[in-house]
Order: C-alpha cells, then sequence, then structure tokens
C-alpha cells in the first residue's frame, strides 16, 4: 500500500524462546485508526512493543513511512514520529508536571499551550512532582506527554483501564478530537471493545498470537457474535 | 579552646570537600545508574597523575591542569565505559565489583610502572600557599580554594541536574529507562554523559587532593574506603546527601585525630556506623 503510514508484515516476536506474535501483518494509513481487540494475554501489549523495538523481532518486518524500521532502536522510532504512550503510563516520578512535558518535547504543533489547553489539569497541577498525581491525572500527562513529541501516529495502550467512568468519557471526547479534527493517525489498543471501535476506522481481532479477525470498526460494533467469540464479556459489560 | 575549634572545623571542612569532589560522580553512578563503578578512584587517581604530568612536564600553571585532570579523567573512563562497563549493566552486581576492582589492581599497578611507587610532590601557585589571616585566625589558602571549589561544583551540579533539559532527561532516563526511550531518549548517551562527568570529577578531586593527602599508586584504593563511606552515608544518587555526609565526615575525621588521638583514623568508622545504623538508606537517600 503505497500511503500506508505503519505497516507490520508477517511479525513474529517475542522474548526469549517465547514467541507471543506469530505471523502479524496490520497496515495504518496517514491519518488512519486501528483499534486493536482480544482478550488478556493474546499479546496486544507485545504488538505494540514490538512496533516500538522493545520486543526482539524473529521474522517479518516493521515499516513507518515506507522505511524499515525493524532494526532501529526504540529511540530513534520515537524520534521519526511514532507516538507511544506506555500501558503503565510510566509518568517520570522524580519530574515535575511541566518537566515530564518538556524534557522530551519536540517542535511542531503541540506546545505548551497546546497540551495545556487540551488538558488543563495539567495546567494547575505543573509544579506537582509526577509521583502526586491520580489515576486519570497520570494518563492525561502520558498523553500530553506524547503529544509533546509531536509524533504522527499515536500508539495507546488501554489508555482507560482503572479510570473513573467520568474521566474516561473526557479522556475519549479527547482521544476522538484529535482522530478526527487533528488528523492523528492513531492505534488503540483496549479491553473496551465498543469505546475503541467507536473511535476508529478499521479494527483487528488478536488470539493466540495471530490475527484471527480483521474489519471496519463500524461493522465490527454490529457483529456480536464475533465480538462474543473473540473479546468476551467486554462489550455487555459496559 | 575556641580558636582549636575554629581551625578544626576548617580543617574538616576543607578535607570534607576534598571528599565530596571525589564521591559525588560515585554517588551518581551507584545511585543513579545501577553500576557499581569501584574504579572510580582508579579515575581519580589518573586525574592526578594528568596533572602531576600537566604541571611538571608540560609546565601548565596548576589551575589549568585542573580542568585537564577533568578532561582526561572523563575521556579516559567514557572509552572505558562504552568497550567495557556498558556490558556489565545487566550482569549483576558482583560481577561489577569484581570486574572494577580488578581495573584498580591495574591502574595501581600501571601508575607504579610508570610513575614508581613514590609521592609525587607538586607546584602550587603563590597564592595558594601559606596561610590567609581573617578576624585573628590563620587559615590554609588552600583548605580555602578547596572549600571554594567544591561549593561552585555542587551549585552547578544541582543547577545542571534540577534545572536543565538534559538533568531532566537523566532523571527521567533513571526513573523508567524504557519510558524514556520510547518518548526518544537516547539513554546509552545520557548515561555515558553522565559516567564521563561523575569520572571527571572524580578526576579533578585527585588532581586537588595531591597538595593534602599526597598522591601515590595506591591511591585509588585507599580512597574508594572513604568515597565509599560518603556515599552509603549520604545515601545513593543524592549530590545534597554526599555533601552533607562529606562535610561530616571530614570534621569527624579532623576533629577525632586532633581532640581524640588515641581514636585516630577510627573516628571516621564509628560516624559511619553510627550514622547507618540510625538511617540505614543514608541521611538523604531514597532506598
Amino acid at each position: 500500500m503505497a500511503d500506508a503510514l505503519l505497516q507490520l508484515e508477517n511479525v513474529r516476536a517475542g522474548y526469549g524462546e517465547a514467541v507471543v506474535l506469530d505471523g502479524v501483518s496490520l497496515t495504518v494509513p496517514q491519518g488512519g485508526s486501528l483499534a486493536v481487540l482480544g482478550r488478556n494475554g493474546v499479546g496486544k501489549t507485545t504488538l505494540l512493543l514490538t512496533i516500538m523495538g522493545f520486543v526482539d523481532l524473529m521474522q517479518g518486518s516493521v515499516s513507518f513511512r515506507g522505511q524499515d524500521i525493524s532494526r532501529l532502536a526504540p529511540h530513534r522510532r520515537a524520534r521519526a514520529g511514532l507516538g507511544w504512550v506506555p500501558q503503565e503510563r510510566d509518568i517520570f516520578a522524580s519530574l515535575t508536571v511541566e518537566e515530564n512535558l518538556t524534557a522530551t518535547a519536540r517542535a511542531g504543533r503541540w506546545n505548551l499551550d497546546g497540551v495545556y489547553s487540551l488538558f488543563p489539569r495539567l495546567r494547575e497541577r505543573r509544579s506537582n512532582m509526577g509521583n502526586q498525581l491520580s489515576g486519570g491525572e497520570q494518563q492525561m500527562l502520558a498523553i500530553a506527554r506524547t503529544l509533546m513529541t509531536n509524533p504522527s501516529i499515536l500508539i495507546l495502550d488501554e489508555p482507560l483501564e482503572g479510570l473513573a467512568p467520568i474521566i474516561v468519557e473526557e479522556l475519549i471526547a479527547k482521544i476522538g478530537a484529535m482522530a478526527s479534527e487533528e488528523g492523528m493517525a492513531l492505534v488503540l489498543v483496549e479491553q473496551h471493545a465498543e469505546v475503541a471501535l467507536g473511535l476508529t476506522e478499521q479494527a483487528i481481532v488478536i488470539e493466540r498470537g495471530v490475527v484471527a479477525h480483521a474489519a471496519r470498526s463500524a461493522d465490527l460494533l454490529n457483529d456480536q457474535a464475533t465480538l462474543d467469540r473473540y473479546v468476551g464479556l467486554n462489550l455487555v459489560e459496559n | 579552646m575556641i580558636g582549636n575549634l575554629a581551625i578544626v572545623l576548617f580543617d574538616g571542612l576543607a578535607f570534607g570537600m576534598l571528599l565530596f569532589v571525589l564521591s559525588v560522580g560515585l554517588s551518581v553512578t551507584l545511585g543513579l545508574m545501577n553500576f557499581v563503578n569501584l574504579a572510580h578512584g582508579a579515575f581519580a587517581m589518573l586525574g592526578g597523575y594528568a596533572t602531576v604530568v600537566a604541571t611538571r612536564e608540560l609546565g601548565l600553571p596548576f589551575l589549568w591542569s585542573l580542568p585537564v585532570a577533568f578532561i582526561v579523567a572523563a575521556l579516559v573512563s567514557v572509552a572505558f565505559e562504552r568497550t567495557l562497563f556498558r556490558r556489565l549493566y545487566r550482569a549483576g552486581e558482583l560481577n561489577q565489583v569484581l570486574f572494577t576492582i580488578g581495573l584498580v589492581f591495574v591502574a595501581a599497578a600501571s601508575a607504579a610502572y610508570v610513575f614508581g611507587t613514590a609521592q609525587q610532590p607538586i607546584e602550587l601557585p603563590e597564592f595558594l600557599r601559606g596561610v590567609t589571616e581573617f578576624a585573628g585566625f590563620r587559615f590554609g589558602s588552600y583548605r580555602i580554594f578547596l572549600i571554594v571549589v567544591a561549593l561552585v561544583i555542587t551549585g552547578l551540579l544541582v543547577l545542571g541536574l534540577e534545572y536543565t533539559r538534559f538533568g531532566a532527561q537523566v532523571r527521567a532516563a533513571v526513573d523508567n529507562q524504557r519510558a524514556a526511550q520510547g518518548l526518544g531518549i537516547d539513554v546509552d548517551s545520557v548515561f555515558a554523559m553522565t559516567f564521563a562527568l561523575g569520572s571527571g570529577l572524580a578526576g579533578l578531586g585527585g588532581a586537588l587532593a595531591i597538595e593534602m593527602v599526597g598522591l601515590d599508586p595506591s591511591f585509588g584504593f585507599h580512597y574508594l574506603v572513604y568515597m565509599m563511606i560518603v556515599v552509603s552515608v549520604g545515601g545513593l544518587g543524592s549530590i545534597a546527601g554526599s555533601f552533607v555526609a562529606a562535610s561530616l565526615l571530614g570534621v569527624a575525621d579532623v576533629a577525632g585525630k586532633y581532640f581524640v588521638p588515641e581514636l585516630g583514623a577510627f573516628m571516621i568508622y564509628l560516624v559511619m556506623v553510627v550514622i547507618l545504623f540510625m538511617r540505614p538508606q543514608g541521611l538523604i537517600g531514597k532506598r
């Protein structure tokens, strides 16, 4: 595909002897968005870590803007424009909120003013240390910190996990606005299938290390049988 | 008596400042990067010999030989870091200890081979010799100089680590290496630069130490003990902790030798044992 932004071909990856992903292919076009669904432990986080270069790639390739980045160090992938927001948020505890935002910032559309108007609460907490934030604030900071690197694709790993419903709604709205208004490409790993499908154009379901199902998000949202089969209770629960 | 006390405090503080410059780099590499670098003392010794060569062989003035000592120790240490130490980051503490203490043996043997086992004298400029009179007390000029240098270094370190983007990147890389890389920080380079800075300071400390405590091939071993005490009493990775601990230990050492000569050099260990009993994580240590 000519206009592919991020492309994985036949990726086999894992930790040492343990193969977690075995033959995963996917494509995210410029400005496109992809939901990655699946039960716990099927390799969704490993997939994102493989894209970022933290996991041993045993076979296949990862390319970004048409360049093969399979052998590139993680920090070079980040600088190339991959905007990863880790699952554990990984806020730097000994940095203030503002230092968390500026320490890794790169010039571009997003700056301090931009992320502060996106998440006004961060402006109020700007001098707090990274370890003095609530879970919701940490997630906002994690997203804002990645935006400050001005990535061309945002890679979110379960951004709504463990957050209060009201924060979840706020974040959903902001992530949705970013994808539709800013034209930011998006890869979203999420347990809440309904939310993830509502925010994205395309979706894949991972099962035992392979892509078990791929569909347009809108179609999958109406395909209750497939969702039940691969994703389980999450749709009903929410 | 009061006069003696003032002089003992002053001399102790000066010795403490020397310990601080020697140790603060070790506190950074041990506390921030979790690398047990016992060769830190060898880098200090290297700085000392660099100053000896620079002043005696190359005819540089003493003050100009100090940056030379810093740069030589920093460059050599970064060469070791790139080629050898980095292989040991994940190797476990015992391997790190064995390898780096081995380096101290090699450094001591090399120094003895090149320079001989004698103490190395050094020529100081006029204004650093003798004493300066103040309020009726006579303070050693060199000791005043030592205290000023250490205070400037402390200020620069705190500024650099707390208020610059590079400092924030160092702290970020220490907090969470993977997240730092995933956001575009070149953690390897950041650590290499931090390591070079720490070793450079050790080299500077080694150069400053010659006038006060002398320099011979056993320096790397001898002062390693003091460095370890400062770092453990001060708390790993804490610049402020190293500063307080070094001051305290310097004063305790000089006061012990002066007021309780029977205890002599044992005083410094006594202070260490008492402090670590009360605060096992060190004075300002985080863990």
